[in-house]
C-alpha cells in the first residue's frame, strides 16, 4: 500500500473527456490546486480502453491511480467504460470518479449501480469546477488509501 | 239497413238467447220475430255502443260467432271477415306455435274464466298489448256452448294513459315502453324515426331487437329476486349502450330508466339518447387533448434539450471568461478588466436562465408518485436550503401547524423556497417576517398562505407575476430571472392546485396556494 501524494512518485490520473475546454480546465484547475499529477487524457470511450489495457500507440503508458470519467462521450459511452473497467479483474481496483453534466437520478443511480466509486456533478461556474477538482485532490490523492499495484 | 245489421248476430248468441223458433207462418209468430228481432236489435245496439272494447262469442272450438262494433275497431276486421274463423288468428304466430289460444280455452272452460294480459295482432298485422278475458258459456245442462272474449287495448286503456302517451310524444328523445318479458308494450314517434321501424314493427317485439346488448338481459336479470328489483337498480343512470336499427346499423345511446307500475304490472320506460354527435365530440376532445399533450411534451422536451445543451458551450465560455479574469485581473488595463467583468456578468446571469428553465421545464414533467408529506417537512427543507439568505437578511420565518397531504415532496418544497425566498428578497426597509399558514377549504383541498410585510404588489400585476419571464424590478433593483413564480404555478398545476396572490404596494404581500386534499388508495 502506498498513500499517495505522500511519496515522491507522481500520481497517475487519466481523464476520459472529449471536451478540450473542460480538458484544458481540469489541467488549470490542478495546476491551481498545486497539485503535480501525470493528467493523461483519452477523448472518447475506446480510447480510454485502449489506454487502460495499453493497446495500440498506449502500450507503455503507467496504470493510472485514478480515473475521472465523463458520461457522455463519443464512441464508446462513459457507462460502458465504467461497466467494462469494474467488470476486469485487473482494472477494477482502479478507484473511477464520475465527473460529469448530468445531474439526473437515473444517471446517479445507474452509475453507482455500475461500481462507480464517487459521482461528481461538474460545476456551472469556475469557482466551483476549482473546488470540486480541489476536493478531489484531498480525497482521493491525499485522504484516502488506495491499493498499491506494482507497474509492470 | 237492417238486412246489414242483423249480419252482425248471424247465429243467436248461445245460451243467452231462446232456441231459433220452429218456422211458423202465422200472424202470432211474425210478432214473435219481430219481438225477437227487436231483442237481437237492442242486444247489438248495447255490444256495439261499446268502442272500446272488442267483446264477441265463439263457439267451444273458438270460432268466432258474433263481432262488436269495438272489435272491429281494435282489432281491424269487419264481421265479415271474421265470423266463423278461429280467434286463434289474434295471437302472435310464436304463441300460435307454443298452442297459447288452445290453452286459455281450456282454462276458461276448467275455471269458468281465464284472464290474461298479453301481445296481440291486429288485422294489419301490428300489434298491442291487450287484457282479456274469457268466459266458458254453459247452457243450463253444464253443457260448455262456447265462449265470451272482452279484451282491450292497453295502450289506450284510461285517461291516465293517454296522458301518458301524449308526454311520450311530447318527450324529445326516444322513449320505449317494454314490459317484463322484455317485449316493446309502447314506443313514441321519435323511437320509430331514431330505430327507422314503424309502431307496429316494434310493439310486441323483443326489445333486444332494436338494443341488442345490455338492456334486455338486465330486465330478465337471472338470480334477481323480481324483475321490480332489478329495476330498481338501473333506475336513473344513464347506461350507454348500443342501438341497432331497422337497417341492421348500430349507433351509440344512452337510456335512462325509470319504472311504471300500471295495471299490466311492472313496466319500464327508457329514454333512450342518440349519443353519435357526443361521442364524435367526446373522440374529438380526446384526440385534441392528445395532440396538445404531444406537442406540449415535445416543447417541453426541446426546452430541457435545449437549455441542457446550451449549458455546457455556457459553462466554456463562463468558466474561460472568469479564469481570465482570475489571472489576470488588473494585469491587463481597466478598459480590459471591466470588459472582462461584463463578460462574466452576462454568463452568469445567462447561467441562472438557463437553470431556471430547466427547472421550469422539469416543473412540468410527471414527476414521482405522490405520496404523504408532512407539510412541515416540506417547508423545513424549503428553509434549510434557504439558509443563507434567511441569515444574511435576517428575516424571522415562523408558522403554524401545516398538515400532511398527498403530494411530491420535492416540489412542494420547491413552491415553499420560491415563495419564502421571494418574500425575502422583495423586503421592506424593515426586517424580514415571514409567515406560513394553512386552513382547509371545505372537505378537498388545502389552502397555504405565505405572508410576508415586504413591498407589496400592485393589483394589475398580480396575474403578470406568474407569467414565465414577467418581473416587476429592473435587473439593478433585483437580481432574478423571472421564473420563480411561473415555476410554483406550473408545479402546482402539475399536482391539482392552484396559485394567487392578494397584496397592496407597501403592505405586504400574501401568496396562496391551493393542493387538493387526495383520498389515499391504499
Amino acid at each position: 500500500m502506498k498513500t499517495i501524494g505522500m511519496d515522491a512518485a507522481p500520481v497517475e490520473v487519466l481523464l476520459v473527456e472529449d471536451s478540450p475546454g473542460d480538458v484544458r480546465l481540469t489541467r488549470e484547475a490542478f495546476k491551481d490546486a498545486n497539485v503535480h499529477v501525470n493528467l493523461h487524457v483519452a477523448s472518447d470511450g475506446a480510447e480510454a480502453m485502449d489506454f487502460l489495457n495499453r493497446e495500440g500507440k498506449h502500450s507503455d503508458v503507467p496504470r493510472p491511480d485514478l480515473i475521472l470519467l465523463d458520461l457522455n462521450l463519443p464512441k464508446k459511452d462513459g457507462r460502458e467504460v465504467l461497466e467494462e473497467i469494474k467488470q476486469s479483474p485487473v482494472l477494477k481496483s482502479i478507484p473511477v470518479v464520475i465527473l460529469t453534466t448530468s445531474a439526473s437520478d437515473e444517471d446517479i443511480l445507474q452509475s453507482y449501480r455500475l461500481h462507480a466509486n464517487c459521482y461528481i456533478t461538474k460545476s456551472m461556474g469556475l469557482d466551483g469546477f476549482l473546488e470540486v477538482v480541489k476536493s478531489i485532490d484531498t480525497f482521493w490523492l491525499s485522504v484516502v488509501k488506495l491499493p498499491h499495484q506494482p507497474r509492470s | 239497413m237492417t238486412e246489414k245489421l242483423l249480419t252482425r248476430f248471424k247465429v243467436p248468441l248461445p245460451g243467452l238467447l231462446p232456441p231459433l223458433l220452429p218456422p211458423q207462418r202465422n200472424g202470432s209468430q211474425r210478432e214473435l220475430v219481430e219481438a225477437l228481432r227487436e231483442s237481437e236489435e237492442r242486444h247489438r245496439l248495447l255490444l256495439d255502443g261499446i268502442q272500446n272494447y272488442a267483446i264477441f262469442m265463439m263457439d267451444a272450438q273458438g270460432r268466432i260467432l258474433s263481432w262488436n262494433a269495438g272489435a272491429e275497431r281494435i282489432k281491424g276486421y269487419t264481421s265479415d271477415q271474421i265470423i266463423g274463423r278461429s280467434f286463434s288468428c289474434f295471437f302472435l304466430p310464436e304463441d300460435i306455435k307454443r298452442g297459447r289460444p288452445l290453452e286459455v280455452l281450456r282454462k276458461a272452460a276448467v275455471s269458468g274464466r281465464c284472464e290474461e294480459q298479453g301481445m296481440r295482432v291486429r288485422k294489419d298485422g301490428s300489434r298491442f298489448l291487450a287484457n282479456v278475458v274469457f268466459t266458458a258459456l254453459r247452457d243450463s245442462a253444464g253443457n260448455l256452448r262456447g265462449f265470451s272474449e272482452f279484451s282491450h287495448d292497453l295502450s289506450e286503456s284510461n285517461e291516465s294513459g293517454a296522458k301518458y302517451r301524449g308526454l311520450l310524444e311530447a318527450a324529445p328523445d326516444a322513449m320505449v315502453v317494454v314490459n317484463a318479458l322484455g317485449e316493446i308494450v309502447l314506443l313514441n314517434v321519435q323511437a320509430e324515426k331514431q330505430f327507422g321501424y314503424s309502431r307496429n314493427e316494434l310493439v310486441g317485439q323483443p326489445v333486444k331487437n332494436i338494443i341488442p346488448e345490455g338492456f334486455a338481459e338486465r330486465l330478465i336479470a337471472d338470480g334477481s329476486p323480481t324483475a321490480a328489483e332489478a329495476f330498481a337498480q338501473l333506475i336513473e343512470t344513464g347506461i350507454e349502450l348500443s342501438g341497432r336499427r331497422k337497417d341492421g346499423s348500430e349507433f351509440p345511446i344512452e337510456i335512462m330508466l325509470s319504472p311504471l307500475k300500471s295495471a299490466e304490472g311492472t313496466l319500464v320506460t327508457a329514454a333512450i339518447r342518440d349519443i353519435t354527435a357526443r361521442k364524435k365530440s367526446e373522440e374529438r376532445l380526446v384526440k385534441t387533448v392528445a395532440e396538445l399533450k404531444r406537442s406540449n411534451d415535445e416543447l417541453e422536451q426541446f426546452a430541457y434539450v435545449s437549455s441542457h445543451d446550451l449549458q455546457e458551450p455556457l459553462r466554456m465560455v463562463a468558466s474561460f471568461t472568469q479564469l481570465l479574469a482570475k489571472r489576470y485581473k488588473g494585469r491587463l488595463d481597466p478598459d480590459a478588466d471591466e470588459f472582462i467583468a461584463f463578460a462574466v456578468d452576462g454568463c452568469n446571469r445567462m447561467q441562472g436562465l438557463i437553470h431556471d428553465l430547466l427547472t421550469y421545464s422539469r416543473a412540468g414533467a410527471t414527476g414521482k408518485a405522490l405520496c404523504r408529506v408532512f407539510g412541515e417537512d416540506a417547508l423545513q427543507g424549503a428553509l434549510e436550503n434557504l439558509r443563507i439568505t434567511i441569515e444574511q437578511s435576517g428575516a424571522v420565518v415562523t408558522h403554524d401547524p401545516l398538515p400532511a397531504i398527498s403530494t411530491d415532496q420535492t416540489q412542494l418544497t420547491q413552491v415553499f423556497q420560491n415563495l419564502v425566498g421571494n418574500a425575502i428578497k422583495y423586503r421592506s426597509a424593515e426586517l424580514p417576517r415571514i409567515h406560513v399558514s394553512s386552513t382547509k377549504n371545505g372537505d378537498n383541498e388545502w389552502i397555504f398562505s405565505v405572508r410576508d410585510n415586504g413591498l407589496g404588489i400592485a393589483p394589475q400585476y398580480f396575474e403578470k407575476i406568474f407569467v414565465l419571464f414577467q418581473r416587476l424590478h429592473g435587473r439593478n433593483e433585483f437580481e432574478g430571472t423571472g421564473i420563480g413564480l411561473a415555476i410554483c404555478k406550473k408545479v402546482l398545476e402539475r399536482l391539482g392546485g392552484r396559485i394567487w396572490v392578494e397584496s397592496q404596494p407597501q403592505g405586504g404581500s400574501t401568496f396562496y396556494f391551493a393542493l387538493p386534499e387526495r383520498v389515499e388508495k391504499l
